[in-house]
């Protein structure tokens, strides 16, 4: 008994000091020590032991086991040492894979910035049609036929033909500002309302000019809305979106839908205000048009402008994307190119 | 230049010319006073508080003659005529200063007569004409509508046929006049002329600015009339014109001064109360600031306990409301000296109409870009080519009246075409593109208009190329959905596209690009695309709850079948999942051709990996095998599947 005690003892102690590594240590630790181990089941046939050699059996036994036991921790400490010793040069350096994530496209990376501002003010979003009729996209908004505001904003008109819709009356929305009549007659204020979309205009394409663009509308419509409201609005706005050192400034301007009248400059974030190709030697760049809501729309809104008033403003998406990012062509956005693309 | 733009008259240009500074403004629809000298000077007047000077207007000498002439003014037409006849005038060329400042506002010097009459439109901003008195046949002038058709040479010598509704001035026999846009080449001053009839008139705007477009004619007159010159201005516009004509030209007054109107046209009032003018603008400005701003502005302000009373002048037809006059404060005052606040009313929490809720969106967008897939945003307007091109029926589309080119002359129905032709400006070789945004459908005869996420893969490989797909239907726990092997889309492959259902919904098409489309536009690789309507998908999204963690492990297994041609894999691996409740999981593991085997045999060998799990309790190796004998009998069965036999 002794001699086959002392006999495994050996074997493990050769097994063990010729291990490679911890995992090959861990399987020979189970072999020897473990549930179903040589050494386990060796301690079951003490039974097998006359009982004047137990003891001297049970101390032979926990000699070896502990020997081994130790062995086997010691040498898990070796690998442990030299694992953490140091070794032959690794390069940090070496670049991993190329990864391969798409792109979102910029018009939405700085559209989801622009409602996340405006969700903090408490706005809502909404969404309306592209294909208007004449009355939302204009007289809706203080803007009779025939009249020359309607100049600024040269309208597609499109085909009615097979449809019920009214020939002459549809057009393409050329301004985000037609969602106002639309949300403000099925609603009743107090209201926070932010409507990006696309719009068209008739205009010949270049550097600069597009018939399709973005812009993003906002208005507001509660009791005692001021027009420090609005500054204050578009102030805080447009520090987000370009930080606050950024400087703007305001203009009185003229659309039949507003009065006050509002334009916003901002100063041109290529030559801080210098003048520059980009901002056509200004400094500044006109991006937002807005006013306090004439009593007109409102009145045809069925809102009661004795009782509530409110503001709007358009921020021109396209151009604030231009600006952001220093596009100088406007026809960049719309044309799908990697090499564009996977700028952003 | 800046204090005049933040004021509203916007001058982001000047030009030196010798000794002159030329400022270029832009004025809005609402202020025709601007279209004039005195306009602007007025207003710059006002803005810098400084004093105006108006030029000096001397009333009419008397009258010395009587020459007779008859009106007949339609009030449709024109609301204001204000006339006089002179007499034994001397035509020759203006005076140098006068040429000079023509010249500097970019108009051509003709003769002292026209040149006064330009003159003056551009420093008082009413427009004037002068006719040849004796060139009015029968001395009878008859405002009226044109019929439509009638022929008229213009002072430019040109010919035009006159659109209906234009507005003419006729004598006795013919045609002299196109109120608001030209005179008539037949009464225009010339060398020889001795006596003239000179007019101030307010014209119908509306339909100046319609003949206007209809003839693709403008002028700087009916520039002004379009906005609405000013009403009350036209008997000092005359008596001006008069005096130049008599210091520059000679003759003498022959007529009385005619003045027809259809209204008296005098300033009105209009007030403005303190109390409101806070509440529009949000701060108070001191009431003598008010009165003063309101003074410079020569609205003749009168303050009393609750706010001011104005006298608005005639020239400013644009001030109506309070709101106007709140402006005026305003601007003059100046927008970058307030204050800056932000509303202090409740946020709503009612849910506003056409609110637009873009999570699943921009979920779907993130899907895609971490799948490799890039975002283009592509014109809405596509040609008549395109969608023919692609199959498709172009008066399905709407389509525009007035397109900027035929390039651009129809409203797409899908993204697809856009995503493909950008194949044409890319050189990658596994291009993957994707778009979501709206097409424009003609349904039930109007217009619908929805959202479509639509994608496009360049390459070879259909798995990969599906992974997306499946991805994106799984992340929005859309289970259980059918895929039929036909569409109805004309530029999808016939044997290589199906459409995607739920219930007996369509999810969408995705497919193999009709090799004959790529043709046409000489793309040589292979595209396969898919297209999902976005309201569906939303509508069928769900949220999936949570599964508790299982206390005892999953048995997992690999089964590997082989199967009959045309068998549809994703059947099989959706009939194993729903056999059992035990059944935890399926997963097409690999797929291996084996090949080489006689024609008889079958082709792929399609390894499944299959979790076993029972959350309560172990699964027993016995419960397992139920299972899997189970799953077997039914492929077996219902696909004809066998085990892969050994080999041999």
């Amino acid at each position: 008994m002794q001699e086959e005690i002392i006999g495994l003892k050996n074997e493990a102690i050769a097994q063990i000091s010729g291990v490679k590594d911890s995992a090959e240590l861990e399987e020979l630790r189970a072999a020897y020590l473990g549930r179903n181990g040589k050494f386990t089941l060796l301690i079951k046939k003490i039974k097998e032991v006359p009982p004047e050699s137990r003891k001297t059996f049970g101390i032979t036994l926990n000699e070896s086991k502990t020997a081994i036991e130790n062995l086997i921790s010691d040498k898990k400490q070796e690998f442990i040492k030299s694992l953490t010793e140091k070794r032959d040069w690794f390069d940090l350096s070496m670049p991993g894979y190329k990864s391969n994530l798409g792109h979102l496209h910029p018009l939405t990376h700085v559209l989801k910035e622009v409602k996340q501002i405006f969700n903090y003010l408490g706005y809502q979003v909404a969404d309306g049609p592209e294909i208007e009729s004449d009355y939302y996209n204009f007289e809706a908004l203080n803007t009779p036929k025939d009249h020359p505001a309607r100049d600024s904003q040269m309208t597609f008109y499109v085909d009615t033909t097979g449809t019920n819709l009214k020939m002459g009356e549809t057009v393409l929305r050329t301004q985000t500002s037609a969602m106002q009549g639309r949300v403000m007659e099925k609603i009743k204020p107090p209201f926070r309302v932010l409507a990006p979309g696309r719009n068209f205009r008739y205009e010949q394409v270049d550097a600069s000019h597009g018939f399709e663009f973005w812009q993003i509308e906002g208005f507001v419509v509660d009791e005692n809305i001021h027009l420090t409201d609005l500054f204050g609005t578009i102030s805080y706005v447009l520090g987000e979106l370009f930080g606050k050192e950024t400087k703007i400034r305001f203009a009185t301007t003229n659309f039949p839908f507003v009065e006050p009248g509002v334009d916003t400059y901002l100063q041109c974030t290529i030559c801080k205000g210098k003048g520059c190709s980009f901002c056509k030697g200004t400094g500044w760049s006109e991006i937002m048009p807005a006013g306090m809501i004439h009593p007109n729309v409102l009145k045809m809104a069925k809102i009661d402008p004795a009782k509530w008033n409110g503001f709007a403003f358009a921020i021109g998406l396209s151009r604030i994307v231009n600006l952001r990012y220093q596009i100088k062509d406007l026809r960049t956005l719309t044309t799908p190119d990697m090499r564009i693309l996977s700028q952003f | 230049m800046w204090k005049m733009t933040e004021a509203g008259l916007t001058c982001e240009a000047t030009k030196k010319i010798g000794d002159e500074t030329i400022l270029d403004v832009e004025v809005t629809a609402n202020r025709p006073d601007w279209m004039s000298i005195v306009g602007v000077a007025r207003e710059v007047a006002a803005i810098q508080g400084v004093p105006f000077r108006l030029p000096k207007i001397n009333d009419l000498p008397k009258r010395q003659q009587n020459f007779p002439m008859d009106y007949k003014i339609d009030y449709e037409v024109l609301e204001r005529w204000s006339a006089v006849i002179i007499s034994d005038v001397t035509i020759k060329p203006s005076p140098d200063w006068m040429q000079h400042r023509l010249e500097l506002v970019g108009l051509r010097p003709i003769n002292n007569i026209v040149d006064i009459t330009n003159y003056v439109m551009f420093e008082l901003g009413i427009p004037m004409h002068a006719f040849d008195y004796d060139e009015i046949r029968g001395q009878i002038m008859v405002v009226e509508k044109a019929k439509g058709g009638e022929e008229f040479t213009t002072v430019d010598e040109l010919i035009y046929k006159l659109p209906k509704d234009s507005m003419i001035i006729r004598d006795s026999e013919r045609i002299i006049d196109l109120c608001g846009i030209k005179g008539g080449l037949n009464s225009g001053i010339k060398a020889a002329t001795k006596n003239i009839l000179i007019h101030s008139t307010i014209d119908n705007p509306v339909l100046t600015r319609r003949s206007s477009i209809a003839m693709g004619l403008r002028s700087d007159a009916s520039a002004i009339y379009e906005r609405g010159p000013d009403k009350g201005g036209t008997v000092q516009t005359l008596k001006r014109m008069a005096g130049l004509i008599l210091e520059l030209a000679g003759g003498k007054i022959a007529s009385p001064l005619t003045d027809i109107k259809k209204d008296k046209f005098e300033p009105r009032n209009l007030s403005l109360s303190f109390k409101n003018l806070k509440r529009i603008l949000g701060i108070k400005i001191p009431e003598t600031e008010v009165v003063q701003i309101l003074s410079r502005l020569n609205l003749s302000p009168k303050k009393n306990a609750l706010g001011v009373n104005c006298t608005i002048p005639t020239y400013r037809g644009d001030i109506k409301i309070e709101e106007d006059l709140a402006e005026e404060v305003a601007r003059i005052y100046g927008y970058n000296k307030f204050p800056t606040t932000i509303p202090t009313g409740k946020v709503a929490i009612q849910k506003i109409p056409y609110y637009f809720n873009d999570s699943l969106i921009l979920k779907i967008k993130d899907l895609l870009t971490f799948s490799g897939y890039s975002e283009t945003k592509n014109l809405s307007l596509i040609s008549k080519e395109l969608i023919i091109r692609f199959g498709m029926d172009p008066d399905e589309s709407f389509r525009i009246t007035n397109p900027v080119s035929l390039e651009y002359e129809y409203m797409r129905t899908s993204l697809i075409p856009s995503l493909v032709s950008a194949i044409k400006i890319n050189t990658a070789e596994h291009l993957k593109l994707f778009e979501i945004d709206k097409v424009y459908l003609k349904i039930d005869k109007k217009a619908v208009e929805k959202y479509k996420v639509a994608g496009i893969y360049l390459g070879d490989n259909f798995r990969k190329f599906k992974t997306v797909i499946d991805l994106i239907l799984s992340k929005l726990n859309i289970e259980n959905y059918d895929i039929e092997f036909e569409t109805d889309k004309p530029y999808l492959h016939q044997s290589n596209a199906g459409t995607i259902k739920l219930k007996g919904v369509t999810l969408g098409e995705f497919g193999e690009i009709n090799p004959s489309v790529l043709a046409t536009m000489e793309i040589p690789t292979k595209v396969f695309c898919f297209e999902m309507d976005v309201e569906t998908l939303t509508k069928s999204a769900k949220t999936k709850l949570f599964s508790p963690l299982p206390t005892n492990p999953a048995q997992i297994e690999d089964l590997t079948l082989t199967f009959p041609e045309k068998t549809r894999i994703g059947l099989v691996v959706r009939t194993i999942i729903s056999m059992n409740q035990f059944v935890k999981s399926v997963q097409l593991n690999d797929v291996y051709n084996a090949g080489g085997v006689s024609s008889s045999a079958y082709k792929n060998n399609y390894t499944f990996r299959i979790e076993y799990q029972n959350p309560d309790k172990t699964l027993t190796n016995e419960e397992a095998e139920k299972i899997r004998n189970e799953i077997l009998t039914t492929l077996k069965s219902k696909f004809g599947a066998s085990i892969r036999a050994a080999d041999s």
